[in-house]
């Protein structure tokens, strides 16, 4: 169906970090204005996403009135909607955190503006049916995400931004040798269109450069096992209201590529991009757990955590099956709202620390004096493991069971054991901020960043949890779509 | 021509690349602008032999592909901004660690 309203989820929040730009005198107007801004923005795409949901046909705007293969398309389906409401949602809690959170990068005039470029650049990237504009919003998600962590509080802030902005500036290299190489072998850009012509001809030389290309760069942004060396730095060094969006949504665009790749454009070669995606999930689940067993900070050892979780979406991707995909999609939308909620605890713990740091030698002990935190904690930790009644037991049971049904042995048992382990490192944390005694006297800070976000989050955590059916039949029809192409390449083509 | 088009190109790739891997920060950042111009002469090549002719225009031979240049546009302004971005990391990184060696500019490792 043709509608200009698609466009309402990019353009909003787009328009808004221009005026909050210019708000930039008046701190406490720009903060409202940008939550706002937000809310009306998360309020359109869930509208749109129940509208999809019911119609059955995706909703798309061809720019400048140009038919699809010739003009730019913005195309929200399924897949693409659900994963907006997701990241608008987590990202409207980001903002909430930071409106409450004691940081001095929160008064730096231009957090907000990109707060909401960031947002900008991962709806668009989202939403739209070409390939080059997909790089193009990808990098002003990289830029927005890159300056917000150079500016951290961290005193590391800056050589993390360095070190991931040169790895993106790799990913973006690579992606724009795919598009050159997709565009001189078939002629297009427009991705249904190239995903019917690859499926036409799949013999052109460059064909297999190009998926091997894309695949590194959705690896780079995913921080997937070869390429996952920035993250855990980055994560770290960044101010926690957007080490929490950059740990939780930021990288689901990496599993949107895989997604997209599998089941609308290389249809024909999947089996060989499952395999692979399949390989290095599992090595991410089983290195991402260890890794996280081992490190002396909370942050960081949430950032080793979401390489593991990656790996599992990965994994569900990999096995291919309508179960496993929907699976995964499940997974991806409750690891989102869990890792958030656990990045912001984390950092309001290490807020009420005498030095602001999230080291487990700052922080050991601290949990005495903040009971309130420890029990939102817990229930993260819990819902991390995926232990009932929360969401991250939901998407567990789903994978595990698509596994069965696929009769995936050998990976159910390694990501079965691996699993063990998310247990291990959460409860380690717990104990050792909430049981453990203090080295020394230790003085908490009467008040730091404020805990609505993540109750809120967790709220929503227990929700999904107990209240499962929505999401899971959602993701469902989601996957209904992905595994039959036809409907959404008739809709941007115009049948 | 084609042949040394695309040799030219593989020779900026390979200058990029070995420059953005050395130590010095400046080194590494000239690198990146090398390999930058280099996948824009590579997008370049995708549309350079379709046809002589201005896009658009009256004239009977094979009009050139508009497209490719369009890409490239729109990449040299991304890939401007982010040299800058990086250019101005680099300025601060130099100031704090007082040093333009990559290897010294280690405190996350710790």
């Amino acid at each position: 169906m043709k509608t200009h309203l698609i466009l309402f989820p990019i353009l909003m929040p787009l328009g808004g970090a221009v005026i909050a730009m210019l708000l930039r005198h008046r701190p406490r107007l720009q903060v409202r204005w940008t939550f706002a801004t937000l809310l009306v923005s998360l309020a359109m795409s869930a509208s749109l996403l129940w509208t999809v949901w019911q119609q059955g046909v995706p909703l798309v705007f061809e720019g400048g009135g140009w038919a699809a293969p010739f003009g730019i398309a913005v195309v929200g389906d399924l897949l693409g909607l659900l994963l907006v409401v997701m990241s608008q949602t987590v990202l409207l809690s980001g903002v909430l955190y930071a409106w409450g959170s004691r940081d001095q990068v929160v008064r730096y005039p231009t957090f907000y503006p990109l707060f909401l470029m960031l947002t900008t650049g991962l709806t668009g990237a989202m939403l739209t049916g070409d390939l080059f504009n997909l790089y193009v919003f990808a990098e002003l998600l990289v830029i927005s995400g890159t300056v917000l962590t150079a500016v951290s509080d961290d005193k590391y802030g800056t050589e993390a931004a360095y070190k991931y902005f040169y790895i993106s500036l790799l990913a973006a290299a690579f992606m724009l040798l795919a598009i050159g190489s997709l565009y001189v072998s078939y002629g297009t850009l427009n991705m249904a269109d190239l995903g019917q012509r690859i499926a036409a001809d799949g013999s052109q030389p460059l064909l297999p450069v190009a998926i091997a290309l894309l695949l590194a760069a959705f690896m780079i942004k995913s921080a997937v096992f070869p390429f996952h060396f920035w993250q855990p730095d980055f994560h770290t060094a960044a101010p926690t209201a957007v080490s929490a969006m950059l740990s939780s949504v930021v990288v689901k665009l990496g599993v949107y590529g895989f997604l997209r790749m599998t089941t609308l454009l290389f249809v024909a070669q999947a089996e060989t991009i499952q395999t692979v995606l399949l390989v290095v999930g599992v090595i991410g689940v089983v290195f991402g757990g260890l890794s996280a067993i081992g490190t002396h900070n909370v942050k960081r050892m949430l950032a080793y955590s979401t390489l593991a979780q990656i790996g599992f979406i990965l994994v569900g991707i990999g096995w291919g099956t309508a179960l496993s995909i929907a699976a995964a999609l499940v997974f991806a939308v409750n690891h989102s709202l869990i890792k958030a909620a656990m990045l912001m605890l984390a950092g309001a713990v290490a807020s009420r620390a005498p030095v602001k740091t999230a080291a487990f030698a700052a922080i050991t002990g601290l949990g005495k004096y903040l009971p309130g935190m420890g029990v939102l904690f817990f229930l993260g930790s819990l819902a991390l493991a995926g232990i009932p009644p929360t969401n991250g037991f939901i998407s567990k049971l789903l994978l595990f069971q698509s596994g069965i049904a696929a009769a995936e042995w050998g990976v159910l048992a390694l990501i079965g054991v691996s699993s063990v382990l998310t247990l291990v490192y959460t409860m380690r944390a717990f104990r050792r901020i909430w049981w453990q005694a203090p080295d020394a006297e230790v003085k908490v800070k009467a008040s730091g960043d404020r805990l609505l976000a993540p109750i809120l989050l967790l709220g929503l955590v227990v929700l999904l949890g107990v209240w499962a059916e929505p999401l899971v039949s959602l993701a469902q029809a989601t996957t209904e779509w992905l595994l039959s192409p036809a409907a959404y390449v008739a809709a941007v083509l115009g049948g | 021509m084609e042949l040394l088009t695309a040799l030219a190109i593989g020779l900026l790739f390979a200058i990029g690349i070995f420059q953005m891997l050395r130590r010095n920060v400046i080194r590494s950042a000239i690198g990146l602008i090398i390999l930058a111009n280099a996948i824009n002469l590579f997008l370049l090549s995708t549309g350079a032999y379709q046809g002589v002719d201005p896009a658009y225009s009256t004239a009977a031979g094979v009009q050139s592909d508009a497209l490719p240049q369009a890409l490239i546009l729109t990449a040299i302004v991304i890939s401007m901004g982010g040299t800058a971005f990086v250019l101005s990391m680099l300025y601060i990184i130099s100031a704090r660690y007082q040093t333009s060696d990559l290897d010294e500019v280690n405190g996350l490792r710790n």
